[in-house]
């Protein structure tokens, strides 16, 4: 039996996302990515800048907090930055990484958090995609999927609230939104990216103990596997330690029960 | 300057009225102005447009009380508690008219009107299903690069509401602490309510003027309401009460439990 939990391998997976100098945007009920930029910060990416919806940079949190905007995560921040602050950033350019959540993401990484059926009546109304619609557009993002079943990996987006790659090839450079784009998604099962070409998405590492198989039979979509896929690096020793130590009340299991 | 301490009831009963755009300071559960909210929702306020960015109980109560007809959002959710239920239910039936946004469109929106102007470009937003059915966004090329833009209409609130942590009885404000969109919000409002946790004294502010974050000139009422974002937490001060949340959480599960919500903590209540 693996000694991590799921939580803990995924939070390692998004961590490795962050180079060192990358300025991170960490949003609001995000407990993998604030655990993601605070393993990236303590390991491999000591001068990673970390911004979240608490309005602050560079916090230096000694417990992982519920509330992912809420003073907890202000300890020790050299500053107040006002999101609005954060977006001007972005839209200068000068923001490196998003992590995003989603209800739905399709085979070209759009995401949706809006509606599930028609928008003017909906089945389900989600409670929307925050900054997705904005951020997505012009910078990088890694969405993180906590259950990968053809319900949340979809052919298509009821609703594209997040732009992936739109309808895929150079979508969007047509649609006005050139840069950037969503680089990986990370889910319970593996790892993907997306083919440079098509844009579809494409299966890149499988997490131990699950089978090719299993994750063909909860995507809904024809995921383009490579003749190599590897094994999903797990977390190591030092790495738990830090997750537990830093993260005592369990934040980032949230998302799992 | 002029002299703004009021009650609770009476700046609400003076200066919200039905059909008017309310801005609602506070991100989350975080410095959410509750107890204007509560109060609103104990007047029975009606057709109100609601305003803000990510937002949680705030929005979720003024909506199942019947209070709102129109909200700007980019966000409404309880966090790690689940879904705000009466914002679904009502989204769903069509009870109230969604004007969705993302984060830095509604952010901008208000700025639009802080700076007087009837709209303002951003990036971003193309290509999004919340762009191509937004009634307040629209596509725009620049007018020397050509560079194709999105263009998100102003809102004017005619009241801003916040929760803030001290300010003099003339309406000099001090966050002390995440700012949020509060202050865009203040600039931009025809009228701004604020609650704040202590009233000092006015040579505390003429002796300390960096530490003013909203000056008396955009402020209407202010209410001296001590722990005035409960169950949201006021940074510094408290953090938020998750068993309170985790209560309304659970109550919102139905329309009843709601009510009953409602009728234990809010209208047979004062704050």
């Amino acid at each position: 039996m693996a000694d991590y939990t799921v939580a803990e391998l995924m939070a390692v997976c998004l961590a490795r996302e962050i180079k060192d100098r990358d300025r991170v945007l960490q949003g609001l009920y995000s407990p993998l990515p604030i655990m993601a930029c605070l393993l990236a910060k303590n390991f491999h990416a000591p001068n990673m800048v970390h911004i979240n919806t608490a309005d602050v940079i560079d916090p230096e949190p000694t417990e992982v907090p519920f509330s992912t905007a809420g003073p907890a995560l202000q300890e020790r921040a050299v500053a107040y930055l006002p999101l609005w602050q954060t977006f001007d950033l972005a839209q200068q350019g000068k923001l490196d990484l998003i992590f995003l959540g989603a209800a739905q993401v399709d085979k070209y990484g759009n995401t949706n958090l809006s509606v599930i059926g028609p928008y003017e009546k909906p089945k389900v109304r989600l409670p929307g995609g925050a900054a997705s619609a904005h951020l997505c557009a012009i910078m990088d993002a890694v969405i993180w999927i906590p259950r990968h079943n053809a319900r949340a990996l979809v052919e298509k987006v009821d609703f594209i609230t997040g732009q992936g790659y739109l309808t895929g090839g150079k979508a969007r450079e047509g649609a006005g939104i050139p840069k950037g784009g969503p680089r990986k998604v990370v889910t319970n099962l593996c790892i993907m990216d997306f083919e440079p070409e098509t844009k579809a998405m494409r299966l890149v590492s499988i997490h131990p103990g699950v089978a090719l198989e299993e994750v063909k039979e909860n995507t809904g979509f024809e995921l383009i596997v490579p003749d190599k896929v590897e094994t999903t690096e797990p977390p190591n020793k030092e790495e738990l330690e830090f997750m537990r130590q830093i993260d005592p009340k369990g934040v980032r299991e949230l998302e799992f029960h | 300057m002029k002299e703004k301490l009021y009650t609770l009831q009476e700046a609400v009963s003076s200066f919200i009225n039905d059909g008017d755009v309310v801005a609602v300071g506070g991100v989350g559960r975080n410095r959410s102005p509750m107890a204007l909210v509560r109060e609103i929702v104990r007047q029975g306020k009606k057709d109100l447009h609601i305003v803000g960015r990510e937002k949680g109980m705030d929005f979720d109560m003024l909506i199942g009380a019947g209070c709102v007809r129109k909200v700007s959002f980019a966000l409404v959710s309880l966090e790690e508690f689940g879904l705000a239920m009466n914002f679904r239910r009502k989204a769903q039936t069509g009870e109230i008219e969604l004007d969705e946004h993302a984060c830095n469109s509604v952010i901008t929106s208000i700025r639009a009107a802080a700076m007087g102007l009837p709209f303002l470009p951003l990036r971003g937003m193309l290509g999004s299903d919340v762009f191509r059915v937004s009634k307040s966004l629209t596509e725009i090329k620049c007018p020397f690069t050509g560079e194709p833009l999105a263009a998100v209409k102003a809102i004017k609130p005619d009241v801003t509401i916040i929760h803030a942590h001290q300010a003099d009885k003339f309406g000099n404000v001090r966050i002390q602490g995440s700012p949020f969109e509060d202050i865009l919000k203040a600039w931009a409002a025809e009228k701004t309510i604020v609650t704040v946790e202590e009233i000092i004294d006015h040579e505390e502010i003429r002796n300390n003027t960096h530490l003013t974050t909203i000056p008396h000139i955009y402020i209407t009422a202010v209410i001296h309401q001590p722990k005035g974002a409960w169950p949201a937490s006021c940074d510094r001060y408290y953090d938020s009460d998750r068993e309170e949340v985790k209560t309304y959480a659970q109550a919102i599960k139905t329309p009843e439990g709601f009510q009953e919500y409602l009728d234990r903590r809010v209208l047979n209540r004062r704050d």
